[in-house]
């Protein structure tokens, strides 16, 4: 056991570790100036940030500690209690700005929609490795899956969060493209996506999100109202050009033209700030540990911890595409944060898990399957 | 996943590829979205975000005053409140169905707060703009309505309108310089005279400076320019003296009252530096209410007009012909008996003689003497004399359009005829300036100087920038010459001469009268009726002092004759300048030195007095706050923040419920209000930092 420990120790996914500390600590740097045109309480939120990478860092350090597939156990737990904790939002939160997300606990509030993702993953791995088929799935075997994902996703949906609940069906649509799927499931499903998807447009959709989707088409067309914050951040990146302004220098930030700069504007604020060179290092880093997870999730040792890992990859890469989509303009504005650069306890807590876990699978890729349970 | 197939194992391998394509091609996407944001369209976006952030760069920097050569302000910025509305920020949050209901609301209690009519400001809230006066100049009464309005404690807040101090140009002497000083537009641009000429020192920085306004509207330094006051314009000092300056426009006003002339101006100038003491152009005007105003009477007579000199120019012709030998200081010339005919034209003399002497053709104004002794010197020798004395040139004045007058109108040497008419000032034309300038020259022994009209620049914050110094042109004629001539132009003022009016009783002056006629627009020839009255002089003669230029333009009612029009109102601005200069009439005996500390001792008392009174008073100003009057509800005291680190000032500056508006960095050293004040809540408190020494 001595030995295999120690072997556990050498096998430390250095590379991931590595890029994820980085990416964290130009999340802090770039929210120190996000900051820094506020006074008061607010121009400290890197202070905090910077608490909160440490707390994620011990429940990352604890969660690698402790073999992943402990968390086969607790999954349908977990999930049951991140599903609970949905429910209880629409009870106990207060709407912020026409939308209910938080819980409050005492000094605490927190949003249960950041760690329901996790929890599903950690559901829909343990269904897919207690169900191991070698022939394509049919829509059908497929339903309980997708139940699975469909609970919370329309509890978030509710809220109203667009962004976390298209996260969810995005994650689920990953780990189901990799197990295998009859075409005819697949054609199906198009489908109905096709037939279905008018009917929430005009029933389920509320009319503010209609709005931003139909704004992302044309940011440009009413910038007092939806479009203003995509047609901001876009100026504001524009306004960094091919190397950027320099490092506190961003005018449209530091001018405070830019909305949310702190939560969910800080790809502006860091592209103005550093122009397009720096983008390109920062989406490197992104796309870097989105492959590195997939590259785990292929050298998996169980199917548990391979849809772990590509579930982890894939709430990591939503967020950090649907962001900097957003800001950019690719991508209509939803409330998503940017891995570890958006400021928030919740945020910071759930990436760094996500994290932890691929490191965890990485690890122990090569655990003997008698240490297995 | 080690326990498969390898079939198996490699379709996953595959997907898994394929998932990391599609992974790397949205975030490529992402890259080409900033590319083309940041480099392919980026001058697009740059210049998006330039105009964002200079949009609401509004107020200008505060314009520089003028000052009169011993601090008194001419011209003056002050900070008048206005108010204005961002209507976008008024509606937000309300639904398209009631914004007309709001905006109907809002402009009623808008109008009401203000005292305008209801329908101007719901047209200006209608265009639904980021930003628009509701009304510029607003008085106290009215601020403190349009703040009840958006009082946050009220029921239906009204959210948008700001209150800012726009600078508004006040000329606290009213027609005193007007036409010297011009006038701002109501934007702050200097539109005439020296707000014009001087209005790169005064308007202060806004195109350099990258101070900007953020998303709320407050001002924003960048590049360490965290001072409002280095962006503000630089204050001037200008040479005029306001005492001299007042006594030559009242004898100008009185002067054109009494002769009913159409204009005319005065010009105080000290020979020994160019400084300009007083410039009065009359009929003057308001500045502050220019648009009441002729517009001919907003400009400068002294410098922007020209005229047909007349007689004044013989002192020249009489400088240059001594200078050039042409005829010696006591060479009698025979005059003629009145009538000289040159070619086809008959020059007459008003005063009919036989021989003069150069001094006696000055005095008794011979047109027949200063012809001759112009042919005698030669065209080329005249025309040179009078471009050396500064005529047909600018003056170097910083001063909006000013005239350089006409040497030559046909633009060809003068026939002979012309240089006779020009030897006594007809058929060129020159600007009161020049003339003043040019017996300047004679006064300052034969040296020309630049005129000087700005003494000294300052920064804002009382920073000497630039002094001004006496700027040699050229010497005009040689010392010993000019000496000559003052003597010759002493015996104007006297006995038999034409300028005895402008004698002032104790002192000898030299100067010259003019009478000359103007030609009528409509003939093309000299009238009968309409003349330019002038008399140019200094004094005391021996060792000049100032310099005055009258000229009257179209004297009505029988008198019209330089001596007894302009004469006068030089003797009256001369008699009180020298007085106020301190200069004593010559037989005075001067006071002894022990007198004068007597006179001072007696005064002593009183001004220690004054002062002892002045510094109580000030310290009762200080105290007025007393820490027992009563604080009204929704009133604060102000604490002192002496020494407070930026963080802290900021928190109880706001647990007060005050608005603090920082400078600076590091600790509180100054604050305004000061400590003590009693202030509503809401209000602004500026607090200055400096950094630990």
């Amino acid at each position: 056991m001595t030995r295999n420990e120690s072997r556990i120790r050498d096998l430390f996914d250095w590379p991931l570790f590595i890029c994820v500390v980085l990416i964290s600590v130009l999340g802090v740097i770039n929210l120190y100036s996000a900051t820094s045109v506020y006074t008061g309480a607010r121009a400290e939120l890197y202070i905090s940030q910077i608490y909160w990478l440490f707390l994620g860092g011990i429940v990352g350090g604890v969660l690698i500690a402790v073999d992943y597939r402990h968390l086969e156990r607790a999954a349908y737990f977990l999930y049951t209690f991140g599903v609970f904790t949905l429910a209880l939002v629409f009870v106990l939160a207060r709407d912020v700005r026409g939308s209910a997300r938080w819980i409050e606990f005492g000094a605490f509030r927190f949003q249960p929609s950041e760690f329901t993702k996790l929890f599903l993953v950690i559901a829909l791995a343990k269904y897919l490795h207690d169900d191991p088929r070698n022939e394509g799935r049919s829509l059908k075997e497929l339903l309980i899956p997708a139940a699975l994902t469909l609970v919370p996703g329309l509890l978030i949906l509710k809220q109203p969060d667009l962004g976390t609940a298209s996260i969810h069906f995005i994650v689920f649509l990953i780990i189901a493209a990799l197990t295998k799927v009859r075409w005819k499931s697949v054609a199906v499903f198009v489908g109905t996506v096709a037939a279905v998807a008018p009917v929430v447009w005009t029933y389920i959709l509320l009319p503010y999100q209609r709005q931003r989707v139909t704004t992302f088409l044309n940011p440009e067309a009413d910038l007092l109202k939806g479009g203003w914050h995509a047609h901001h951040s876009r100026v504001a990146i524009g306004n960094g050009g091919l190397v950027g302004l320099g490092y506190l220098k961003g005018t449209q930030n530091q001018f405070n033209f830019l909305p949310d700069q702190y939560t969910d504007f800080p790809f502006p604020v860091f592209a103005e700030e550093w122009g397009l060179a720096g983008c390109i290092v920062l989406i490197s880093l992104y796309l870097f540990l989105c492959v590195w997870g997939i590259r785990v999730a292929s050298q998996a040792r169980d199917r548990f911890g391979c849809v772990l890992a590509v579930g982890c990859s894939s709430i990591l890469f939503c967020h950090a595409i649907i962001n900097m989509g957003m800001t950019s303009g690719v991508l209509p504005v939803v409330g998503v944060t940017l891995p570890l650069f958006s400021y928030g306890g919740s945020s910071v807590l759930t990436m760094l898990t996500c994290a932890a876990l691929i490191i965890n699978v990485s690890m122990r890729r090569f655990s003997s399957v008698a240490d297995r349970l | 996943m080690k326990n498969l197939d390898p079939n198996r194992a490699k379709w996953i391998k595959i997907r898994m590829g394929i998932l990391c394509g599609l992974m790397a091609t949205g975030l490529g996407t992402v890259v080409s979205g900033a590319y083309n944001i940041q480099v392919e369209d980026g001058d697009q976006w740059l210049d998006l975000a330039e105009r964002q952030r200079q949009r609401r760069l509004h107020v200008q920097p505060k314009r520089g005053t003028i000052y009169d050569r011993n601090g008194a302000p001419l011209a003056e910025s002050v900070e008048v409140p206005s108010v204005s509305a961002d209507a976008v920020e008024m509606l937000r949050g309300v639904e398209e169905k009631y914004v007309a209901a709001a905006l109907l609301r809002n402009s009623e209690r808008i109008a009401e707060a203000l005292h305008l009519s209801m329908e101007e400001v719901h047209e200006k809230l209608s265009r639904r703009r980021r930003f628009v006066w509701l009304k510029r100049r607003v008085s106290d009464q009215e601020v403190t309505a349009i703040r009840a309005l958006g009082d946050k404690a009220q029921r239906y807040p009204i959210r948008g309108i700001t209150i800012e101090g726009e600078g508004h140009r006040f000329y606290p002497n009213r027609e005193l310089a007007g036409p010297v000083l011009g006038f701002v537009s109501p934007d702050g641009e200097g539109r005439e005279g020296l707000e014009l000429s001087l209005e790169h020192e005064l308007k202060g920085h806004a195109s350099e400076l990258r101070g900007l306004r953020d998303r709320s509207g407050r001002l924003i330094f960048s590049d360490g320019v965290d001072d409002e006051q280095a962006l503000a314009g630089h204050n001037v000092y200008l040479t005029i003296d306001k005492a001299i300056q007042f006594t030559a426009e009242r004898e100008l006003d009185a002067a054109l009252k009494t002769y009913e002339a159409v204009g005319g101006s005065v010009i105080v100038v000290d020979p020994s530096n160019g400084e300009i003491l007083a410039m009065a152009s009359g009929p003057g005007y308001n500045p502050n209410d220019y648009g009441a105003a002729d517009p001919g009477n907003r400009r400068n007579r002294a410098i922007v007009d020209r005229f047909e000199p007349g007689s004044t120019m013989k002192v020249f012709t009489m400088a240059g012909a001594l200078a050039n030998r042409a005829i010696s200081p006591t060479q009698p010339i025979y005059c003629e008996e009145g009538n000289m005919a040159i070619d086809n034209i008959v020059i007459h003399d008003t005063h009919i003689s036989k021989w003069l002497s150069p001094t006696q053709i000055l005095t008794v104004s011979s047109n027949i003497g200063a012809a001759k002794i112009a042919l005698s010197m030669g065209e080329e020798k005249l025309y040179e004399t009078f471009r050396r004395f500064g005529f047909g040139d600018a003056t170097g004045v910083p001063f909006p359009g000013e005239t350089i007058g006409v040497l030559r109108p046909a633009k060809r040497p003068w026939v002979q005829v012309e240089t006779a008419a020009a030897a006594f000032g007809q058929g060129i034309s020159v600007s009161a300036l020049q003339l003043v300038m040019a017996m300047s020259a004679v006064a300052n022994n034969g040296r020309l100087l630049e005129p000087v009209l700005v003494k000294r620049t300052t920064d804002a914050t009382g920073q000497p920038l630039v002094e001004s110094s006496p700027r040699v042109r050229r010497d005009a004629v040689g010392a010993h010459t000019a000496k000559l001539v003052s003597e010759m132009l002493v015996s104007v003022t006297e006995g038999e001469g034409t300028g005895v009016e402008a004698a002032i009783p104790g002192f000898r002056v030299a100067g010259k009268t003019a009478t000359a006629q103007k030609i009528d627009p409509a003939t093309g020839k000299y009238t009968d009726t309409h003349y330019v009255a002038s008399f140019v002089g200094f004094v005391p003669a021996e060792k000049p002092r100032i310099v005055i230029a009258v000229v009257l333009d179209e004297p009505m009612g029988g008198t019209y004759a330089g001596g007894s029009v302009a004469g006068p109102v030089f003797r009256r601005v001369g008699e009180m300048a020298l007085r106020y200069l301190g200069v004593m009439p010559k037989g005075t005996e001067p006071v002894k030195l022990s007198e004068l500390s007597q006179i001072a001792r007696t005064g002593a008392d009183q001004a220690t007095n004054a002062y002892q009174v002045m510094a109580e008073q000030k310290a009762l100003t200080q105290a007025v706050v007393t820490p027992s009057a009563p604080l009204k509800g929704g009133e604060v005291r102000l604490p002192d923040f002496q020494g407070f680190p930026i963080r802290e000032a900021i928190k109880s500056a706001k647990a007060l419920g005050l608005l603090p508006q920082l400078e600076g960095t590091g600790r509180v050293t100054r604050q305004e209000p000061p400590a003590g004040a009693v202030l509503p809540k809401g209000a602004t408190v500026k607090l200055i930092f400096e950094p630990p020494a």
